[in-house]
């Protein structure tokens, strides 16, 4: 075994912090300050922080609180990219740095701004309230205390990964929806209420999931994964809003909205074509009107430069649709028999 | 306007942890019509309680059939190192099983066993595996179930309200003050009954400790100064393996697995102190060890201090990743260290307090309509040493019935009013520190100090010379306080206000600490006094208690109930 | 020349038809053949993995087995195609049980999933198997004269654990593609973004915004075009241009090049042979 029995000396490396500044009190619109420190290895962001709040400029304002990356207070944009400034490593930034020596660090994205790098959480709690991101126990209140509910370590697994959540927000700020439409659910959101809704104590699955699939709500998910990729957990966000949408088509059939209409869509021209019909895909998912409206003046343009798609009778079947379809059934066949056991 | 004055409330809970959140729920289903307010500095879902890996202990039984609660209560008291009172222990443990069961039915998650009951481990000092768990984030994911059944109640939260004092009308109080950090407004809240549940003070150890950075005892602070007293005061936990730059806690898990600990001599020198457990000897017995090993000149030296190493590398890369990740994960975070390639920084960390606001088993403070519960109280049921799961139990349990007793309480008092001259009074205060004149003093570098003399003075070796230091230390930090300066002068969000007057917390904390600790002459529990090294249950088996008289510590004292298990020696 | 087997993408087929064109003309010249996989299928689209995930992953175990029986890794030219077949690659190779149940069935067909041909899109071949040097090499018209943002869209990125070939915070390959062609790639945040094709039919504001961000910091950023190596990007970012950019009140246009029709400029096909014509935006 080989232990340094010599003091080492810390090499260090003076550090840029070009951090993002609004007080509204005085600001009429944001600004960046830059404060350079000399940092060693192994500090974080968020000491970085506290040594300028401390050593230089005691105005700069952030939130920090458990310092251990598990009470989420401290999410920020470092470099750009929304993450926790407490298990963030200065050199580590660094080392991507586009300009040398330079860390930036701006407020999360997505939410109120109320001073540097501090974000108003209120209306992500408004929306755990709207989409009722709580267990509603199937026990009544007065039998509680006396008996467990006896739960399988595999149901515990299907949401174990999901109560990891520490609504840090980074996913809010990294959102492509969010940055768009504000009443976004949001994905931190529909994290929380696929955890509820697979959870057998709860009561209140269906009313959950009604309001889940209105407007704003999990069908306007665009899938780009952004959340999922910056989640600090590393939790599969994309899974769990996937995990609504089938069970909203599961239990609330494919004709319920458009958002499930459309995702159907992909499911029967599959099976009668092994090829994705668009031509009528908008028609399917939004109905005549609503495509006549919204796509014909597109549409127009399209047929001028033969960019429509062909209509159904000439979409070509893809090569062997015919064994192809034999095959697919016969999963369908699986997949009944799967229902059939889960439901005893 | 620089004021805000709320209607009257029947119930103002400071703190929305583990605690203040359980109160406010049950405060609510014991009367629903009962006005409730939950006042927390941060976010509650962000709070404390979230850090707590292990799990609470309960007899449930289903992991170890022959469990008793009984068990468990001679465990604790046992632990305790006979500073507990028994009855209150008794309520812990005959609570516990009702209330891990109430989390359970109101939707914590919680790993299973194969007969899908709650799982249990075993964990240190404890007769049997009762330890219940939700794999290594059980405080996280009651913190998260407890915040969203408050939503659900509709319970009305002041989030990022910094509590300032309470309002005191001869031996009654009016209500509460505190400051609105989103808008620098001075806040009245009148209440018929306050609880408070602020959590521990081990974070005047600073850079020494592993909380959350804002531990730093408001609501014992605030009570200590309205004159109700401070119990145990000097009893802190400390955690043999911080890390050295954070004081983070590198789990037991790492030494489970074979870590070793190492001196700059290269020795394994845990065989001086424990020849066979080595590495796993007890909590306070490991951590002394790597205190002597600094103190006799046989730590490594780095500008953030002395410390130790924990070394990993001979485990190989394959364990430490699939046994060890998060640990490694950690390493890697916080410190910058990959712990396949290099050792581990550490040294022993303050961890937990112990003492608190005095109450009684029913969480009651001496004064009227004011409760306190969690680790900011002190009812006892960890007398001078705490077991590994029953913090998280002690914050459930004690939190249910502050919420119930004031619930049925509130009724007997009424509201008081709280006039603007005490507002005004409190807003000229806190703004005092931004005046230019006579205040210099930077709060970054007597915040550091401060950790520095209680973590070196009244730390986990104590002694009279050491003590006396440490108490002297802490009188001319408070007189350096009196001139520090405020530089952000805005009203929005003042994280620097903030963190001034949290200093002003951990400093009249730190008098009672150090105090208690010089007083109680033997060693018991966490307090070890080298200069009286065996515990001395005849002159010294009582409670200390630390009052406010004339801006210095009182100390009184009051008896340990005992009625269930007779003193012994304390061995495992 | 090094062979694949070529994906065909629905939107390739019918909206798209200029991606596959342009690929004929000058995949012989850089040393690479793309075979055609007539007998594939619709991948699902990232929508068949919740609908059924069962049905998902039999459809695309079998488009990649029908790759493996011709010995070839499988090459797709559409970003949620990739990400799809991927995502399928992964769970079956994961999951033993999965594996079995499919290839049950699809012996029906002479055929097995193996796990041996690997799933990659074209940029990736372009850059790691062609290689940037031949393309220098080849070139015959530079694109030196032109700015060109870069648009790599969510699904040739993200998730990272499934696609893995770029970093999806700081993605490098188109850009070295351009420079290979002789290019200027212009900083462009939207880089890594969204082109909220996926919800066009469902939340269809919403999908325009996220659209006309990207389509806006390219315009003042003075690009002459956006590149993107995904047909369904240049669906919502040329075909929607117009609304989406109305919709934001902005007045301009800017036209969005498909990865294959820049490298055919580069090697001096004309617009017309490419089926540059066939964009919305001229």
């Amino acid at each position: 075994m080989t232990v340094p029995t010599d003091q080492h000396k810390e090499l260090k490396k003076d550090v840029t912090f070009r951090i993002f500044r609004f007080n509204p009190q005085v600001d009429s619109k944001p600004y960046f300050d830059d404060y350079t420190i000399p940092v060693e290895r192994g500090i974080t962001v968020l000491r970085s922080l506290n040594y300028i709040k401390e050593h230089i400029d005691a105005s700069i304002s952030f939130r920090a609180f458990c310092q251990a990356g598990i009470c989420g207070s401290c999410g920020m944009r470092i470099n750009s990219l929304s993450q926790l400034a407490c298990t963030t490593q200065v050199w580590d930034v660094l080392s991507k740095s586009k300009e040398h020596g330079v860390i930036k660090v701006e407020p999360l994205r997505n939410l109120p701004l109320i001073k540097d790098l501090i974000v108003d959480m209120d209306p992500l709690v408004g929306k755990m309230k709207h989409y009722s991101n709580w267990v509603d126990s199937t026990m009544p209140e007065a039998s509680m205390g006396k008996k467990e509910f006896l739960i399988s370590e595999q149901e515990f697994l299907r949401y174990d990964k999901a109560t990891d959540c520490i609504l840090c927000a980074s996913c809010v700020s990294e959102c492509s929806i969010l940055r768009v439409n504000k009443e976004y659910v949001s994905p931190a959101v529909l994290l929380k209420s696929f955890r509820m809704n697979v959870d057998s104590r709860d009561a209140i699955h269906e009313q959950r999931l009604a309001e889940l699939v209105k407007d704003h709500g999990v069908w306007d998910c665009t899938h780009c994964y952004r959340c999922q990729e910056t989640c600090v957990k590393s939790i599969p966000i994309m899974d769990a809003i996937h995990g609504i949408r089938e069970d909203a088509i599961e239990s609330r059939g494919m004709k319920d909205t458009s958002g499930s209409k459309h995702a159907e869509a992909f499911m029967s021209d599959i099976e009668k074509k092994g090829k994705l019909v668009e031509a009528t895909l908008p028609i399917r998912t939004n109905g005549v009107l609503w495509t006549l409206q919204n796509l014909l003046p597109m549409a127009v343009k399209m047929i001028i430069k033969r960019r429509t798609p062909p209509p159904p009778p000439l979409v070509k079947s893809a090569k062997g649709i015919k064994i192809f379809r034999e095959m697919f059934r016969e999963m369908t066949e699986h997949v009944k028999q799967d229902h059939k056991s889960h439901k005893k | 306007m620089r004021f805000e004055r709320m209607k009257p409330f029947d119930i103002v809970i400071v703190g929305g942890g583990g605690a203040g959140l359980y109160a406010a729920m049950e405060a609510m289903k014991t009367n629903p019509s009962l006005n409730i307010a939950v006042l927390s500095k941060v976010y509650p879902n962000r709070s404390h309680t979230s850090a707590a890996q292990g799990g609470a202990n309960a007899a449930l039984a289903n992991k170890a059939k022959d469990d008793t609660v009984e068990m468990h209560i001679f465990d604790t008291i046992k632990g305790s190192d006979y500073l507990a009172d028994q009855d209150a222990v008794d309520v812990l443990c005959s609570e516990a099983p009702k209330i891990i069961r109430e989390l359970d039915n109101i939707g914590t998650p919680w790993s299973r066993m194969d007969d899908n009951t709650i799982a249990q481990r075993p964990f240190g000092g404890a007769g049997r595996p009762r330890c219940c768990y939700c794999s290594d984030k059980t405080g996280h994911t009651i913190l998260q179930t407890l915040y969203e059944q408050c939503l659900k109640k509709g319970v009305i939260f002041f989030n990022e309200y910094f509590a300032l004092s309470l309002s005191v009308k001869g031996s009654r109080s009016r209500g509460l003050i505190a400051m609105n950090m989103k808008s620098g407004k001075v806040e009245a809240f009148p209440a018929k009954t306050v609880i408070f549940a602020t959590g521990g003070y081990a974070k005047m150890y600073w850079n020494r400790s592993s909380n959350a950075a804002g531990n730093t005892g408001d609501g014992q602070a605030i009570a200590y100064r309205a004159g109700i007293p401070m119990k145990d005061m000097e009893f802190v936990q400390f955690h043999p393996t911080g890390l050295r730059k954070s004081g983070l806690l590198v789990t037991e898990g790492a030494r489970g697995e074979g870590g070793y600990l190492i001196n700059r001599d290269g020795e394994r020198f845990m065989a001086r102190y424990a020849k066979e457990k080595m590495e796993l000897g007890p909590r306070d017995l490991v951590s002394r060890s790597l205190e002597t090993e600094i103190l006799e000149g046989r730590g490594f030296d780095s500008p953030a201090g002395k410390y130790l190493h924990l070394d990993l590398t001979h485990l190989g890369a394959d364990l430490i990743k699939s046994r060890l990740p998060q640990i490694r994960e950690m390493s890697m975070q916080f410190e910058g260290i990959d712990p396949i390639v290099e050792p581990i920084p550490v040294r022993p960390t303050a961890h937990y307090s112990m003492g608190g606001i005095d109450t009684d088993n029913f969480t009651r403070t001496v004064m009227e309509g004011v409760y306190a519960a969690g680790e900011c109280g002190c009812v006892s049921v960890h007398g001078a040493n705490r077991l590994g799961g029953n913090s998280l139990l002690d914050i459930l349990v004690f939190g249910r019935i502050a919420g119930h007793t004031a619930a049925q309480e509130a009724g007997k008092f009424e509201p008081g009013t709280i006039s603007e001259a005490e507002l005004t009074a409190q807003y000229d205060d806190i703004r005092s520190f931004m005046h230019s004149s006579g205040h210099y003093e930077r709060y970054g570098e007597l915040r550091e100090e401060l950790g520095q003399t209680l973590g070196t003075n009244v730390g986990i070796f104590r002694e009279a010379s050491l003590l006396k230091k440490g108490i002297q230390d802490v009188a001319e930090l408070k007189e350096r306080f009196k001139k520090v300066r405020v530089f952000d002068t805005s009203d929005v969000f003042n994280t620097n206000l903030m963190q001034v007057l949290e200093l002003r917390n951990m400093l009249d904390l730190a008098e009672t600490v150090a105090t208690g600790a010089y007083a109680r002459e033997e060693s018991r529990g966490s307090h070890t006094r080298t200069d009286f090294p065996v515990r001395d249950d005849a002159k010294w088996h009582k409670h200390t208690l630390s009052t406010q008289v004339n801006g210095r510590v009182a100390l009184g004292e009051k008896p340990v109930t005992m009625g269930r298990y007779e003193l012994q020696e304390r061995t495992y | 020349m090094k062979r694949y087997a070529y994906y065909l993408s629905c939107i390739n087929e019918s909206m798209t038809k200029e991606v596959d064109r342009s690929i004929e003309l000058w995949q012989k010249e850089l040393g690479v053949e793309f075979v055609k996989l007539h007998e594939g299928t619709c991948c699902g689209g990232s929508n068949l993995d919740y609908v059924s995930p069962k049905h998902f992953a039999l459809v695309n175990a079998r488009n990649i087995a029908l790759a493996e029986k011709m010995g070839l890794d499988l090459i797709v030219s559409c970003n949620t195609c990739l990400m799809t077949i991927r995502t399928a690659k992964k769970k079956l190779d994961e999951s033993p049980e999965l594996k079995k149940e499919v290839n049950e069935i699809l012996k029906k067909e002479g055929l097995e999933y193996r796990g041996t041909s690997d799933v990659r899109h074209l940029l990736w071949v372009l850059v790691d198997d062609v290689g940037l040097d031949t393309i220098r090499q080849k070139v015959k018209v530079p694109l030196k004269n032109y700015r060109i943002a870069p648009f790599y869209g969510c699904h040739i990125l993200r998730p990272s654990t499934v696609l893995g070939h770029d970093n999806p915070v700081d993605p490098s390959s188109l850009d070295q593609l351009i420079e290979a062609l002789g290019g200027q790639t212009i900083p462009y945040k939207h880089k890594n973004r969204c082109c909220g094709f996926h919800t066009l039919l469902v939340a269809e504001q919403e999908s325009l915004n996220v659209a006309a961000e990207a389509l806006q910091e390219a315009i003042e950023a003075k690009a002459d075009f956006i590149v993107t190596p995904c047909p369904l990007c240049h669906t919502s970012l040329d075909g929607y241009q117009a609304k989406a950019l109305k919709n934001a009140g902005i007045e301009s246009s800017i036209p969005v090049f498909h990865i294959s029709e820049m490298v055919g400029l580069a090697l001096g096909y004309s617009a017309k042979q490419l089926g540059i014509k066939r964009h919305i935006v001229g």
